[in-house]
């Protein structure tokens, strides 16, 4: 009995002893680690924007203003709600309204959110904001995020940060659309493929595959086994001088993706993932789009 | 309590080699199959496993009088979980760069058998300085064997070494997978093996003569 005691006294002082030593780093660390994270999505998108060498850009992404959309879940007991957070004008600074759209796209309800812009970042404090404002039968859960690049009124670009099933586990992107949704860029975030077959796919060869990819082309893209040409390889590679970059990259600019040797699966995987992505993307920012302006919404984006 | 008799040079070659714990000790095997597909994946796995297990280590020899014996393996796992979440952390937060290629790996070493196998046989019976030694072999004999390994598949299943393109092709794709890890580490046992036996005959030998 005695010696029981002793154990569970020696183990509950080891766990508290760790416990308070995790907790305590991980305070310290916490907000630097936020800052990494930020910075590094930051220098993701910025990077995707950037138009390469050969392009003249028409901005400087300084000049850019990125606009963060959050689409939230939201149930009413049976009947299921599209939520989307959307900054809009209030006198001279930036508030955020949460405009509830039902299925069929029409806007059953508008709420004002008690939010400060650096708040909204924070996904905790967006779910507060938008508890109250929603009331307690009503419950959201957040979906996702778009990001709405603007060069002074006019939209330039947009963001979609998302994840997709990969082989294994999901596979974190982004993907950058211009105004008309073609396809800017795509940046493989974070993934658990096998490394040196379903990991290839962050190499540029693949990832590059997708660059400059129409709309139209997107719908219809699809995954061939086929052994990559080796100028179009050298192309994505971005290996080429800038004279040939323009030629060869018209010649393949309506090719399929050549899949991945030995890793077929992650890539249809990345390319059908990017189709859905961008297509229910392009389907709701239109439906945003029109209730914002049927309703005369002061929205930012 | 029996203390080691070695100095601290061998205790750091005893990691390397005589006790290497992929070859010798067989030990940590998981790893050592499934990231080892590359060289660089080998180096950042080992200098993650270095750190954690120099710390352990020495954390273990400093508190190994007050450790009941019989909650002497969940303080040990404890140990290393906090240093992996620690390193982890602090990696995060001050050495993005190093975080981005690293993180992944440095999570994967809570359950590594090595680092908990030489807290039990080692650290816990001995002081600091051999303990820290102890650590620092058997880390860098880690990382030694996941490099090896991970040059052998890399040049063999992807023609590459450090991401260099080194043969122009791919000779045995089969090599980055987990199967082919097994294969490789079979091969270079046999290779500690066999050095192992023509070194001890030539002693016998020596001590004929």
């Amino acid at each position: 009995m005695k010696e029981i005691i002793k154990i569970t006294v020696a183990l509950t002082i080891s766990c508290l002893v760790a416990g308070s030593v995790m907790g305590g780093v991980f305070i310290l660390t916490a907000k630097a680690k936020k800052q990494n994270e930020h910075l590094n999505m930051q220098q993701t998108m910025f990077g995707l924007l950037e138009p390469e060498p050969p392009q003249k850009s028409e901005f400087s992404t300084a000049d850019l203003n990125l606009y963060n959309v959050y689409r939230y879940i939201i149930e009413d007991n049976d009947k299921t709600y599209l939520g989307y957070m959307v900054p809009v004008k209030q006198d001279t600074r930036t508030a955020y309204d949460l405009l509830i759209i039902d299925l069929k796209g029409k806007l059953t309800d508008q709420h004002k959110l008690d939010l400060l812009p650096e708040a909204a970042r924070e996904e905790q404090d967006r779910g507060t904001a938008i508890a109250n404002a929603l009331g307690s039968q009503k419950r959201a859960k957040y979906a996702d995020t778009m990001i709405i690049a603007k060069l002074n009124d006019k939209r330039v670009a947009y963001l979609l940060p998302g994840e997709f099933p990969g082989f294994k586990t999901f596979i974190h992107a982004m993907a950058a659309l211009d105004a008309d949704f073609n396809i800017l860029g795509l940046e493989i975030m974070a993934h658990e493929e096998d490394p040196g077959l379903g990991g290839e796919i962050e190499k540029k060869y693949f990832k590059n595959q997708f660059k400059g990819k129409t709309f139209e082309k997107l719908r219809q893209l699809k995954v061939i086994k086929e052994p990559l040409p080796e100028e179009y390889r050298q192309y994505l590679e971005r290996k080429i001088s800038q004279e040939d970059m323009a030629g060869i990259g018209k010649k393949y600019q309506d090719a399929d993706i050549h899949a991945i040797t030995g890793a077929t699966i992650s890539s249809s995987c990345v390319t059908n993932g990017l189709k859905r992505m961008v297509k229910k993307f392009v389907y709701r920012i239109k439906i945003l789009d029109r209730v914002i302006s049927e309703k005369d919404i002061h929205s930012v984006i | 309590m029996p203390v080691t008799t070695k100095t601290n040079k061998q205790l750091f070659v005893n990691g390397l080699l005589n006790e290497n714990p992929i070859f010798r000790l067989a030990l940590s095997m998981c790893p050592a199959v499934g990231i080892s597909t590359t060289v660089m994946n080998g180096i950042l796995l080992g200098i993650a496993v270095l750190f954690v297990q120099v710390f352990s280590s020495c954390t273990i020899s400093l508190i190994k009088n007050h450790i009941h014996p019989r909650i002497r393996i969940p303080t040990y796992t404890l140990t290393i979980a906090t240093w992996v979440t620690v390193i982890d952390l602090v990696l995060a937060a001050y050495m993005p760069v190093a975080y981005k290629a690293m993180g992944i790996f440095v999570r994967l070493i809570v359950a590594f058998a090595i680092i908990t196998m030489r807290l039990e046989v080692f650290a816990c019976k001995n002081d600091f300085a051999p303990s820290f030694w102890d650590g620092m072999g058997m880390g860098f004999g880690f990382m030694f064997g996941m490099v090896v390994l991970g040059a052998i598949r890399e040049i063999l299943g992807m023609g590459t070494l450090l991401g260099y393109d080194i043969l122009g092709f791919r000779p045995l794709l089969f090599f980055v997978l987990p199967a082919a890890g097994f294969f490789t580490v079979g091969f270079m046992m046999a290779i500690f093996n066999y050095a192992e036996t023509l070194y001890s005959r030539r002693r016998k030998e020596e001590k004929v003569v």
